[in-house]
């Protein structure tokens, strides 16, 4: 998609001499986690959520994980994504290793490499549209004109660009869905994490989403990695896992 | 959009509440600047005191009267340029159009040239000379009292029985802001020979000295009271300022509650914010977890809560100043000073107070939103997702 470039550029100029940039995973794979364990306590109760998991995911794939509640799969997602660590175990995203990184280097690396795209949709209500999508960008040194293009382009992308103006109470859970996933490809991220994407949306809206999801992976070459419950929506990633006590069935 | 556009919107988030926090904020502003505003007026006339003057008192009391002969041997000290007295009149009008005033005795030769800050026309302080029942009246006076030049006005004393009958012969307009525009001085003379002071007579109440040279003004009282030290009736010299504080201490107390009350006022004002953000942030937990999984750094989170918390307490504190130079400056100050000069000749809210006022909205809301705006930042981004409003 060229009317991504300017955006990868933009940001890639940003990231490349990141000292967190660690070694490539091996040929191919976007996520590589190894022996993967996350224990929680409640008091002194440990709660043994994933145990020993491995995962290779292939960049420019498509994956659904499915499996009952409390198996893992949020902590899964987001220990990809960068927002928890894991208790043991080796993580490498995108070629960082992300558990070296300090906080604030997770908050940077999370806005340039990773999209998230929410049940809830976790718009700001107080924000148009297009001052949600644009939100991400904000953290870069992209100037205000930049920053305006790169947003048309995102909402053109979701088919929403006539409604940049609109704010979120204005618009169906469908295209509060839509915006969402602009905002998480307006920085041009590898990785997309999506949660529960049509959990809160009708029959249509999410086979419209999933569509659009669709779409950025194959033309953009996105990789998706999506937790989901729904049958349905799983059927539409290229790859199926199940998660299940903790570890991938 | 900027960093900044996001603050801003979250501030009228909850018109309701923003609108109810806001108006706190003003009432708050306009009450902790008026009590400001009195205590400053009330010593307005002890910080605009002049310097060079000196005040003589009964070592005693100033309620204790000093033999008139004093003041020859006051102004025999080579430091002191020029000397007067009076004595406390404590005049009423009987019409009670004014519930009190100041009336002073004073000498007519001397009076104006030592207290120089009530200007009077050169020809109104001739007539005042060769007028024994001559009065010279402050303007305000003189509007209350509905008299001018030539008029005959009749006042009653709390110290001496019976009418007391002047004649106005002048009327002194204030040099400077803070004297006092509701005072009747009339000559010592007129006071000392009537048979209703005789318990007076020949005595003064105080001197006023001005002297050559301010920096050594204690030396110069010291030197003065020297002079009296072995006489029945010792004297206390000091500065105007320690004179006039000395009218002051009986509000001491009332200034010291005074002081008090207005930091209780900045904490209610700091408890409302904090009450306000701390709502503010709790709702807003889950969308701080998105922005922070989004890529927004803690830093950008402290910002946003404390920039929302200053935005509503500026926009409070600005029309609370606002308000305050209506209501105070144009509105009340004005009608206390022509109704109650004795106490408020001068009653407009300093631009140090407004000042204050506004420097203490923007501090405390900063302060307030500290507390939120560190927790808030701290969350852990997996916590904060999980939260709901």
């Amino acid at each position: 998609m060229s009317d991504t470039t300017d955006t990868t550029s933009a940001t890639a100029s940003t990231a490349s001499n990141e000292p967190y940039r660690g070694t490539v995973p091996a040929a191919g794979s976007i996520v590589k986690l190894s022996a993967i364990t996350k224990t929680f306590y409640r008091g002194s109760e440990a709660i043994h959520v994933l145990e020993g998991l491995d995962l290779d995911v292939p960049g420019g794939s498509f994956e659904a994980l499915m499996g009952p509640s409390g198996s893992g799969k949020s902590t899964l997602l987001n220990i990809i994504a960068g927002l928890d660590r894991p208790t043991g175990g080796t993580v490498l995203v995108a070629g960082a290793d992300l558990t070296k990184m300090s906080d604030s280097q997770l908050a940077k690396w999370r806005s340039q490499t990773i999209g998230f795209v929410f049940q809830s949709f976790n718009l700001i209500p107080v924000l148009t549209a297009a001052q949600n999508v644009e939100l991400p960008l904000l953290l870069t040194s992209l100037s205000r004109s930049q920053r305006t293009k790169h947003v048309a382009t995102a909402l053109r992308i979701v088919g929403l660009e006539d409604r940049m103006d609109h704010y979120p109470r204005q618009l169906s859970g469908g295209q509060e869905q839509r915006v969402a996933i602009a905002r998480a490809i307006v920085n041009d991220p590898k990785i997309i994490v999506a949660d529960e994407p049509t959990g809160d949306l009708d029959r249509k809206s999410a086979d419209d989403v999933l569509t659009l999801m669709e779409r950025l992976n194959k033309e953009m070459n996105k990789t998706i990695f999506m937790v989901t419950h729904d049958p349905a929506a799983a059927e539409r990633a290229g790859v199926r896992r199940k998660l299940d006590k903790g570890a991938l069935q | 959009m900027n960093l900044a556009t996001y603050a801003r919107a979250n501030v009228f988030r909850r018109p309701g509440r923003a609108i109810l926090t806001v108006v706190a904020v003003v009432l708050v502003v306009v009450i902790f600047s008026l009590i400001r505003t009195a205590v400053a007026a009330w010593n307005a006339g002890v910080a605009e005191a002049a310097t060079d003057r000196l005040a003589t008192r009964h070592k005693v009391s100033i309620t204790m009267q000093l033999p008139r002969r004093y003041i020859e041997e006051v102004r025999q000290v080579p430091e002191v340029k020029a000397a007067t007295w009076a004595n406390w009149f404590g005049a009423k009008d009987p019409k009670e159009r004014i519930p009190f005033f100041a009336g002073f005795a004073a000498d007519q030769e001397t009076w104006f040239d030592v207290l120089d800050e009530m200007k009077v026309p050169p020809d109104q302080l001739a007539d005042w000379k060769q007028t024994a029942n001559g009065a010279i009246l402050g303007d305000l006076l003189a509007k209350t009292l509905e008299v001018k030049i030539g008029d005959r006005l009749v006042v009653t004393s709390d110290i001496y029985p019976g009418d007391w009958d002047f004649k106005v012969v002048g009327i002194y307009t204030p040099l400077r802001k803070t004297a006092d525009r509701n005072t009747l001085v009339f000559r010592w003379d007129f006071l000392n020979n009537d048979p209703r002071a005789a318990f007076t007579r020949d005595q003064i109440g105080w001197v006023m000295s001005r002297i050559t040279d301010s920096a050594h003004s204690a030396d110069i009282s010291r030197k003065i009271d020297a002079k009296f030290d072995e006489r029945d009736d010792q004297t206390l010299t000091m500065s105007e300022h320690a004179f006039q504080l000395s009218f002051l201490g009986g509000f001491t107390a009332l200034l010291g509650a005074f002081d008090i009350a207005s930091l209780v006022i900045l904490l209610i004002m700091a408890l409302i914010l904090a009450n306000t953000i701390a709502m503010s942030v709790r709702e807003r937990t889950h969308e701080y977890g998105v922005l922070r999984a989004i890529g927004f750094p803690p830093g950008h989170i402290l910002g946003f809560i404390l920039g929302e918390s200053l935005l509503i307490a500026l926009v409070g504190g600005v029309l609370g100043v606002g308000v305050v130079v209506l209501a105070i400056n144009h509105g009340l100050g004005p009608l206390l000073e022509e109704n109650m000069s004795g106490f408020f000749p001068y009653f407009r809210a300093p631009v140090s107070v407004l000042v204050t006022a506004l420097a203490a909205s923007a501090g405390l809301g900063l302060i307030a939103g500290v507390i939120p705006a560190v927790l808030a930042s701290r969350l852990k981004v997996t916590d904060a997702l999980r939260r709901l409003d």
